[in-house]
C-alpha cells in the first residue's frame, strides 16, 4: 500500500543549528504512529514542517502522493490533514460551538449538525454556547480535539495529547483515537508519556538531535539500547 | 429590552432624517461630521477591531478618496455622488494593492507599514501638482449641498454599521475574529487568513474613501495636510476603542461621545483641547482598553450583537 | 532633468549621506533599544529629541553654553524624563499588543508637543554657532554636519561599548533577547526597563542637541525623526543594535542619492517605499533581527 505520508530527508535549520537533520519517515494509512525523543530532538519542528507552520530547508514531504512542503497550513488542512497543538489553541472569545463552526465551509445547517454531533460525542453538548476561554483545561483539550474532526480528515497529527490531562479524560481520548484508526484514519502523535505511546501506537519513530534514531514496534523500541542511551545518557 | 431597541433605532433614524428641516446650516454641518466620524471609526473597527491588525495609517483611505473624488469632479466633471463612490472604489483598490503584501507582516510591522503608506500618499499627492494642485490644494466648484451631503454621510454611516452587524453575526466574521484570537491556529484549521484579512481590509477602506469624497465636496477645498493627518487616524482609533472595538455599536458610541466632547471643548478651550485629548488617549489605553461596550459585554455576558 | 552626474557629485552625496546617516543611526538606536527590550513602539521619540534641542537652545540663549557641551546637560536630563515616563506610564504597556504602546506614546507625544507650544510658542528658534564648510576639493564638508557626525559616532560607539562590555549593558541585551531567561538569571527586569527607556530618551536628546545647530527648532520638529527612526529599526532589524547603525547609514545614503534624481519632497516617499520593500523581502530586517 502506498504510504499516506512520506518524509524524505527533511532538514530544518534555525540559525546555525539543524533542528531536523535529514529525517526520512514513511507512514502507512490506517495506523497509529508515535514520534518520540528526548527534549530538543526535533519532534515539534518536524511536526511544524509537516503541517506547514515552518518551511523545511531541504527535503520533501508528500501527503497522499502530493508534495506539501511549501504549502501553507490552511492548504494542507484542506488536503485532509488536521492537527492539534501542544499548548491548547482554542479561540477563547468564541463559543465552543463557534470554535467548531469556523472550520468548515459547508452549509451552516450541516456544519451546525456535525458540530453538535461531535460535542455530544465528548459529552460537551451543554457547553456549546460557552466561551471556549471559560472552559476547563480538559474541556478545552476536548474541544480542540473534536475541532480537528469537523472536516473528517484522513490524517490527524496530535501534539502531546496527554499533556496535563487526567487519567479518565486521557482514556477517553485514547479510545477516541483507536476508533479513528478503526475508521481508516491515520494518526501520528508526538508524546512524552511513554505509557501512552507504548499502549496506543503500532509503530514508533525515535528522534534524537534531529535525526531518526530508531523505528519499530513499541516493544522493540523500548528494548533498543540506543534509545535508552538517548533518553538516559551514557 | 430586545424589542424596544429596533423601535428606538427607527425613531432615531426618523428624527435624524427630519433634523435638517429645522436645524441651522451650522447644525447640519456638525451632524454631518458626526456621521463621518461614525463611518470612520466603524471602518477601522472592521479591520483592526475584528482581525486585530492595527491599521495605523487608516486616514490614507480618507485622503485618497477625497482626492480621487475631487479630481473626478474637477477634471472629469462627474456629479458628486458618483465621484464619491469613485473615491470609495479607488480607496478599496489601494487597500488591495497595499494589503496584498503588507498583511503578511506581523503586528508592529504592519502598523508601521500602514503609517508609512499614509506618508507616501501624502507626498505622492503633493508631487503630482498638475492633477492635485500639490501643496496649494485643490478647490472644487462652489456648491451648497450640505443637506444632501448630510443625508449621504448618514447613509454611509448606517450602511457601515449594518455591514458590521452582518459580518459579526456571520461565519465570515467569526473567521476574522479567529485571526485576532490565534492566527496560527486559524491557519491550521483551514482558514486562508491572508484572503480574509484582505477582504476585511478592502471593506474597511471603502467607507473612508466615500466619506473622504463627501467631506471634500462639503468643504469645497482640500490639501495634503488636511486629508492625511495622523491625528485623524488616532481619533478614529480612540473613538472605536472608547466605545468598544470589536463590537457593533461601540464605534458609534465612541464617535458620538468623543465628537460631542471635541465640539464642546475645542470651541472654548482650544489649547487645552489638545492636551486633554492626549490625556483621553492615555486614559483609554490604560484604563479601558476594552471600551465601554467591551467591558459591559464581558461583565454581563452580553451577546456579540452589541 | 538633463543634468550630468559626475563622480564627484556622487562622492559628495555619499559623504553627505554618511554624515546625515550617523545622526539617524544614533537616534534610531535609542528607539531600537526601547523596542528591542520592551516591544514598545515609542511614538514620543521625536518629541524627546525636540526637548533635547530646546534644552540646548535655552542654555545657549541664557548662558551662552557651547551647544556641544550642552549634551552633558540634555542627555542626563532627558534620561531622567525617560525614566519617569517609563515608571508612570509606559510600564503599563510593555509587552502589550502594539496598539496600546502606539496610542499611549502618541498621547505622550501630543502632551509633550503641546507643553512645548505653551511654554515656548511655535516661533522658530535657532542656535547660531557653527556655520560654513571645510572645502576638501572637490567636496564641501559642512562644519555643523561634520561636528554632528563626529559626536553622533562617538556617542553611538560609546553606547555599543556600554552594551557589549558593561554588566548593565549585557543585562540590557539579555532582557532584549529573552525576558524570562534574564529574570531567572537574577536580572531585575523592571530596573532594566527604566534604564533602557532613559537611555533611549537620552540618545534622542543627543540627536536634538546636535541638530539644534543646523535646523529650525520648533515644537513639531521631532515628528520626522520618529518616522525615520521607525524606518531604521525596520531596515536594521528589531533588537539588532548594530543593524540600527547600518540602517541609519543606509537611510542617510538613500535619501541623499534620491535627492540627486528627485525633488526633495519625494525623498521622504523614497524612504518609505524602501521601508515597505524591505519589510516584504525580509520582515526581520536587513540583518538578522527578531520578529
Amino acid at each position: 500500500m502506498a504510504p499516506i505520508l512520506e518524509i524524505r530527508s527533511v532538514v530544518k535549520r534555525f540559525g546555525g543549528v539543524a533542528a531536523v537533520n535529514g529525517v526520512s519517515l514513511a507512514l502507512e494509512p490506517g495506523r497509529i504512529y508515535g514520534l518520540i525523543g528526548p527534549n530538543g530532538s526535533g519532534k515539534t519542528t518536524l511536526f511544524n514542517c509537516i503541517t506547514g507552520v515552518d518551511q523545511a530547508d531541504e527535503g520533501e514531504i508528500l501527503f497522499k502522493g502530493w508534495r506539501i512542503d511549501g504549502l501553507r497550513p490552511h492548504q494542507i488542512f484542506h488536503l485532509g490533514m488536521g492537527r492539534t497543538f501542544q499548548v491548547i489553541r482554542v479561540f477563547p472569545e468564541l463559543t465552543a460551538l463557534e470554535n467548531l463552526l469556523v472550520v468548515t465551509t459547508a452549509g451552516y445547517a450541516a456544519a451546525e449538525r456535525r458540530a453538535r454531533e461531535l460535542l455530544a460525542l465528548v459529552k460537551l453538548e451543554r457547553l456549546a454556547g460557552e466561551f471556549a476561554g471559560n472552559l476547563s483545561y480538559g474541556q478545552q483539550k476536548l474541544v480542540e480535539f473534536i475541532r480537528v474532526l469537523m472536516t473528517d480528515p484522513e490524517m490527524i497529527l496530535l501534539d502531546e495529547p496527554a499533556a496535563g490531562v487526567n487519567r479518565t479524560l486521557l482514556n477517553e481520548l485514547l479510545d477516541a483515537v483507536r476508533r479513528l484508526r478503526d475508521q481508516g484514519k491515520t494518526v501520528l502523535l508526538v508524546e512524552h508519556d511513554m505509557k501512552v505511546v507504548m499502549g496506543l501506537c503500532e509503530t514508533v519513530f525515535v528522534l534524537d538531535h534531529g535525526e531518526k534514531l530508531a523505528e519499530g514496534a513499541p516493544g522493540v523500541i523500548q528494548a533498543d539500547e540506543r534509545v535508552i542511551e538517548a533518553y538516559f545518557g551514557r | 429590552m430586545k424589542r424596544w431597541f429596533p423601535v428606538g433605532l427607527v425613531v432615531l433614524a426618523v428624527g435624524l432624517a427630519l433634523y435638517p428641516l429645522q436645524a441651522t446650516g451650522y447644525g447640519v454641518r456638525v451632524m454631518l461630521q458626526l456621521f463621518m466620524w461614525i463611518a470612520l471609526a466603524q471602518s477601522w473597527n472592521l479591520i483592526s477591531g475584528l482581525t486585530g491588525y492595527v491599521s495605523f495609517g487608516h486616514v490614507v483611505f480618507f485622503g485618497t478618496g477625497a482626492y480621487a473624488a475631487s479630481i473626478l469632479i474637477v477634471t472629469l466633471g462627474w456629479a458628486w455622488p458618483l465621484a464619491c463612490l469613485g473615491g470609495g472604489v479607488v480607496a478599496a483598490a489601494l487597500a488591495f494593492l497595499i494589503g496584498w503584501p503588507c498583511l503578511r507582516l506581523k503586528g508592529p510591522y504592519f502598523a508601521i507599514a500602514t503609517l508609512g503608506l499614509n506618508e507616501v500618499m501624502r507626498v505622492v499627492v503633493s508631487y503630482y501638482e498638475g492633477l492635485t494642485g500639490g501643496g496649494n490644494g485643490l478647490s472644487l466648484p462652489t456648491l451648497h449641498a450640505s443637506v444632501e451631503i448630510y443625508y449621504a454621510m448618514g447613509l454611509v454611516a448606517a450602511v457601515v454599521t449594518a455591514v458590521t452587524y452582518v459580518i459579526v453575526t456571520s461565519r465570515f466574521g467569526l473567521r476574522l475574529m479567529t485571526i485576532r484570537e490565534d492566527e496560527v491556529a486559524a491557519e491550521a484549521m483551514g482558514i486562508d487568513t491572508l484572503r480574509y484579512k484582505l477582504y476585511a481590509f478592502l471593506l474597511s477602506a471603502a467607507a473612508p474613501g466615500i466619506v473622504g469624497g463627501l467631506s471634500a465636496r462639503d468643504q469645497g477645498y482640500i490639501e495634503p495636510l488636511s486629508v492625511f493627518p495622523l491625528i485623524m487616524t488616532i481619533t478614529m482609533i480612540v473613538m472605536a476603542l472608547f466605545g468598544g472595538k470589536g463590537t457593533i455599536w461601540g464605534p458609534v458610541l465612541g464617535a458620538a461621545v468623543l465628537f460631542a466632547f471635541q465640539e464642546v471643548v475645542w470651541a472654548r478651550f482650544i489649547y487645552l483641547h489638545q492636551l486633554l485629548f492626549g490625556a483621553i488617549i492615555v486614559g483609554v489605553v490604560l484604563l479601558m482598553p476594552r471600551g465601554i461596550l467591551g467591558v459591559l459585554q464581558q461583565k454581563y455576558n452580553l451577546p456579540r450583537t452589541i | 532633468m538633463g543634468v550630468l552626474i559626475t563622480p564627484s557629485m556622487i562622492g559628495q552625496v555619499v559623504i553627505s549621506g554618511l554624515l546625515a546617516g550617523s545622526l539617524y543611526a544614533m537616534v534610531a538606536l535609542g528607539l531600537g533599544l526601547i523596542f528591542g527590550v520592551m516591544r514598545v513602539l515609542n511614538v514620543a521619540h521625536g518629541p524627546l529629541l525636540m526637548m533635547g534641542a530646546y534644552t540646548t537652545f535655552w542654555l545657549f540663549h541664557w548662558i551662552g553654553l557651547n551647544p556641544y557641551l550642552s549634551l552633558l546637560v540634555s542627555m542626563p536630563l532627558l534620561f531622567l524624563v525617560g525614566v519617569a515616563l517609563q515608571r508612570f506610564l509606559v510600564r503599563r504597556v510593555v509587552d502589550a499588543p502594539e496598539l496600546s504602546s502606539l496610542l499611549l506614546t502618541f498621547g505622550v507625544s501630543i502632551a509633550l508637543v503641546n507643553l512645548a507650544q505653551l511654554a515656548f510658542t511655535s516661533d522658530l528658534r535657532s542656535v547660531e554657532y557653527l556655520t560654513g564648510s571645510f572645502v576638501v576639493a572637490p567636496f564641501a564638508l559642512s562644519k555643523p554636519r561634520l561636528a554632528t557626525c563626529g559626536f553622533a559616532i562617538a556617542i553611538t560607539l560609546g553606547a555599543f561599548v556600554f552594551l557589549r562590555s558593561t554588566r548593565l549593558g549585557k543585562a540590557i541585551r539579555a532582557v532584549s533577547q529573552s525576558r524570562e531567561v534574564a529574570q531567572v538569571c537574577g536580572i531585575d527586569v523592571q530596573r532594566i526597563h527604566l534604564i533602557t527607556f532613559g537611555l533611549g530618551s537620552a540618545l534622542a536628546a543627543a540627536g536634538g542637541s546636535l541638530v539644534a545647530v543646523m535646523v529650525a527648532i520648533q515644537p513639531e520638529m521631532g515628528q520626522v525623526y520618529t518616522f525615520k527612526s521607525f524606518l531604521v529599526i525596520v531596515l536594521g532589524g528589531a533588537g539588532n543594535y548594530p543593524g540600527a547603525l547600518l540602517g541609519g547609514l543606509l537611510l542617510g545614503l538613500v535619501e541623499q542619492l534620491a535627492s540627486l534624481f528627485l525633488t526633495s519632497q519625494v525623498n521622504e516617499a523614497v524612504a518609505y517605499v524602501l521601508l515597505v520593500i524591505v519589510l516584504l523581502i525580509r520582515p526581520t530586517g536587513l540583518l538578522k533581527g527578531r520578529v
